[in-house]
């Protein structure tokens, strides 16, 4: 089958036309967050901090529910699906969509957090720590994108996505525990250890895996019902 | 003769339900309605026809294109709309028409405008805030304007207010005799498909009941009425439907009227006293009833 | 309105735009010799005049909000031209791809010639004295990371996208409903929305140098980009405006006079970080009525199409993107001659202008890099 990159442009923008006054005010809270950041005081950076993360996390959160979820539940998939376009078209479709609107916001806020680190006085082992929450986000997002897109039920999909991103709590947990990470948080310099280095390559790998896996599945169908 | 979609020995399951050996065909430029009460099967063999769904065994080829391997290709020429069909609530028919502009080269701007007039539509409205019925007729816009070769609604006229059903009815009708497009629309209402189809196609519990002209179901079913005692073995012959004694009286519905019908039914000791035409409704119901293709 | 009103709009607006940041050079020139920056400016000469200060700040609160109304009347006439899209690849094409290149080499050549200065000038500035003390430490302290005079191509990134989020949340008709009353209410209005803004940072307004957005910046200089932006929706505004042009002027005259006042008896430093509330309804009211002075003499004087006007309309963005390093370079070289201010200011400026331009016409007025910064 063929892809047809026209149309799939033109049902990204869609998407992100009927998701843009969302994401303008993610936008506008990532900004505000930012100028937290900005005011390079511990409190301002614990609220900005917190508050890129809620934005990162209902970003990637709404887009797929918009996209996928609430399109499925409102019935217009059925239109989408009239549409000169075939299961590969669309599959392609949401995942550059949803990738494109969750990227953004992660690609401007993982820059950031990392520069805030970096050229801030706090400390520079931070660095590894904060690209390890990052890959659990993206992490999380992969997860609830694929499921959202292979199952039919809204309940299913929702559950992913709270239970993925809720996740994100015992993890946080979980690294204070490994001394090789919570240790270097402290130190003001980066500094790579053997668990930092795996866990950020498989949460990395296993995103791409599921991502991938379930693009080629869904791709492979001959028709969408 | 050239077909509009041709259906040969097709088959597509689900775990509760089966279409089953669908062989139909519509020629180019007839308007073919289809009827069955909710779950015969209608939905799915839309489906099929636009490519939406594969089927597992037989063949779909839907204006020249085999599907749903060239459903892509196919869908370029077709416009399908369902009952079950949302458009956004968010956004305007203004956006959708853009939407489809950019999408199908056919689209005509002037014939959209001719349709909002003729529907009553407005343009800068969000679809929200618009009536059930006038969804359906933006519906019925954005498939329209797209200029498409085979039109395929499937019941249209659901949960339609009656003044709406008729305004879409009409609207349609009007549409509709634009000789050079096929049209397939599934309905659950005989009365939507009287009104509107050149062939009638009758499908129940996934099966094809009967698929003929509308002229010939009604040349072809007779109600005759006769008087004297229901000789046993009549409902067995292969053109009575149903055969019914009230007493005295015996109600026979025949799928295959003759001439000569009258003569054989006298022969078993029945005395004809009336022949009526049937409407649509009555012989769908009874051939749904006998299982019998007419 | 008609298309030539509509050119006419285009032509001062450019012309000011191109004399705001001529403007600019010349400020930066000027604060080597301004009493009030002797102890904060690398640059800063032995010799500094009052004088300076009576003329600069008054410039630096009308200069950048000027700026920044006029990028935000650009960025509506590019959104009705040519959409939200177009101006998203214009902003990527002239302002994100000249930040990321122009970013480090100007802190390269900033920090290069700084530290020259302060092993080699006999007669360094304060700042340049404790560069000289940090440099010779055994562990030096790294410097902190800024824009330097970059900082205004990142604001223009952030309003962009900002212009975008209020236009999506349909906030402009807020806006255009404030525009179309009596022009005077804006004029009150919009300094009471920026005092908060003046009063958490020292007076004179520093540079937003951060790599960070910073709140009071995005405030301050954000209200002039959505000014800018209603007001090429709503053009009568400014006609409106123009009756209360000598109002304003002898506003200007009178809060001027008492802002440089307050000023000498409230001079920034450590004692002082946040501006007081009285000089931040000073800096508030003057930016925005001097902005609006320059917007009507600009729409008085500049609407004509003027040959050396468009030609440092197209030279003023290079310029200004490589004034600072040179400047400073030439600043530092001068800093132990002999010589009056006035002659030293007029040598670094008018050297600095000709070496921009002069690097303008060889290196970006007939290549492809007019593209991106002509």
């Amino acid at each position: 089958m063929k892809l047809n990159l026209p149309l799939v442009r033109l049902l990204v923008v869609k998407d992100w036309q009927l998701f843009q006054k969302q994401l303008a005010l993610y936008v506008l809270a990532g900004i505000v967050a930012l100028c937290f950041l900005g005011l390079a005081r511990p409190w301002a950076f614990y609220v900005g901090s917190l508050m890129l993360l809620i934005v990162l996390v209902a970003a990637a959160c709404f887009s797929i529910s918009t996209s996928l979820v609430v399109e499925r539940k409102e019935q217009t998939l059925s239109f989408v699906m009239s549409l000169p376009v075939s299961p590969l078209d669309f599959t392609i479709s949401k995942l550059a969509g949803n990738l494109l609107t969750f990227a953004v916001p992660f690609a401007v806020l993982l820059g950031g957090t990392l520069a805030t680190v970096l050229l801030t006085p706090l400390p520079d082992g931070l660095f590894v720590y904060a690209l390890l929450i990052f890959a659990y986000i993206l992490f999380a997002f992969s997860i609830s994108l694929s499921v959202a897109m292979s199952v039919e039920s809204e309940g299913w999909a929702t559950f992913a996505m709270i239970g993925s991103m809720v996740l994100i709590n015992p993890y946080i947990m979980a690294l204070a525990q490994i001394p090789d990470i919570d240790q270097r948080t402290r130190v003001d310099e980066i500094a790579w250890t053997t668990p930092a280095a795996a866990i950020l390559i498989a949460l990395s790998l296993a995103s791409l895996a599921v991502l991938g896996a379930t693009t080629w599945y869904h791709a492979r169908k001959p028709a969408f019902h | 003769m050239s077909f509009a979609f041709s259906l040969t020995g097709v088959a597509k399951r689900y775990p509760h339900f089966a279409l089953e050996d669908i062989t139909l065909a519509l020629p180019e430029g007839q308007v073919m309605g289809l009827v069955g009460v909710n779950g015969a099967g209608k939905t799915t063999l839309l489906r099929l026809i636009t490519g939406l769904a594969a089927a597992h065994a037989g063949e779909v080829r839907v204006l020249g294109h085999r599907l749903p391997e060239e459903q892509v290709e196919a869908k370029r020429e077709i416009g399908f709309a369902s009952e079950d069909m949302r458009l956004y609530r968010s956004q305007t028919l203004r956006w959708h028409m853009d939407l489809m502009r950019q999408i199908y080269p056919a689209w005509s701007e002037e014939y959209a405008r001719e349709l909002l007039k003729r529907f009553d539509l407005r343009t800068d409205q969000a679809v929200g805030g618009c009536s059930h019925g006038q969804r359906v007729k933006a519906l019925l816009l954005l498939c329209l304007a797209r200029r498409p070769r085979l039109l395929l609604l499937d019941e249209p006229t659901t949960g339609l207010d009656p003044v709406a059903r008729i305004e879409v009815l009409e609207a349609l009708a009007d549409v509709l005799r634009d000789a050079g497009r096929s049209v397939l629309f599934s309905s659950h209402n005989t009365h939507d498909v009287e009104q509107l189809a050149d062939t009638i196609t009758f499908l129940h519990k996934g099966r094809l009941v009967a698929s003929a002209d509308r002229h010939e179901f009604v040349d072809r079913w007779r109600r005759i009425v006769c008087q004297g005692a229901l000789p046993a073995g009549l409902s067995a012959w292969p053109e009575i439907a149903s055969a019914r004694a009230n007493g005295s009286l015996v109600e026979i519905k025949a799928r295959a009227w003759s001439e000569t019908l009258p003569a054989r039914l006298a022969a078993e000791g029945l005395q004809v006293q009336r022949t009526d035409a049937m409407a649509l409704e009555d012989i769908f119901i009874t051939a749904v009833r006998s299982g019998g293709v007419a | 309105m008609t298309s030539e009103r509509s050119q006419e709009r285009l032509h001062y607006m450019d012309h000011l735009r191109a004399l705001a940041m001529l403007a600019g050079v010349l400020f930066h020139a000027a604060l080597a010799h301004s009493p009030l920056m002797s102890s904060y400016f690398p640059t800063a000469d032995r010799q500094s005049s009052p004088w300076v200060d009576a003329v600069v700040w008054g410039s630096h609160l009308a200069r950048m909000p000027l700026f920044f109304l006029i990028a935000g009347f650009f960025a509506a006439w590019l959104i009705e031209r040519r959409g939200q899209g177009g101006l998203f690849r214009q902003r990527v094409r002239r302002i994100a791809l000249p930040l990321l290149v122009a970013w480090p080499l100007v802190n390269w050549a900033l920090t290069e010639s700084t530290v020259w200065a302060a092993r080699s000038v006999e007669n360094p500035s304060a700042v340049l004295r404790l560069v000289r003390y940090f440099i010779e430490l055994p562990d030096p302290p790294s410097a902190p990371i800024t824009l330097s005079h970059l900082w205004f191509l990142h604001y223009l990134l952030v309003f962009t996208v900002l212009h975008w989020v209020f236009r999506t949340l349909g906030f402009g008709r807020v806006g255009e409903l404030l525009l179309r009353g009596s022009a005077a209410r804006v004029l009150w209005l919009l300094p009471l929305l920026l005092v908060p803004a003046l009063a958490s940072v020292s007076a004179p307004h520093p540079a937003p140098e951060s790599p960070l957005p910073q709140f009071w910046a995005i405030a301050f200089y954000g209200a002039f980009f959505a000014l800018g932006a209603l007001v090429h929706g709503e053009p009568d505004w400014l006609t409106r405006a123009r009756g209360c042009a000598p109002w304003l002027a002898l506003g200007c005259c009178a809060l001027y006079a008492i802002f440089l006042w307050r000023l000498r008896a409230e001079p920034p430093g450590e004692a002082r970080p946040t501006a007081s509330w009285t000089v931040a309804a000073l800096e508030a009211l003057l930016s925005v009525w001097l902005t609006v002075l320059c917007l009507l003499a600009g729409e008085s004087l500049l609407r004509r199409p003027n040959a050396l006007l468009q030609y440092l309309a197209r030279s003023s963005y290079w310029v200004y993107l490589l004034h600072l390093p040179l400047l400073f370079a030439l600043q530092y070289l001068m800093m132990d001659l002999e010589l009056a201010w006035p002659l030293k200011l007029t040598l670094a400026s008018a050297g600095t202008l000709a070496l921009c331009l002069l690097s303008y016409q060889l290196l970006v007025a007939r290549t492809p890099l007019r593209r991106f910064v002509g």
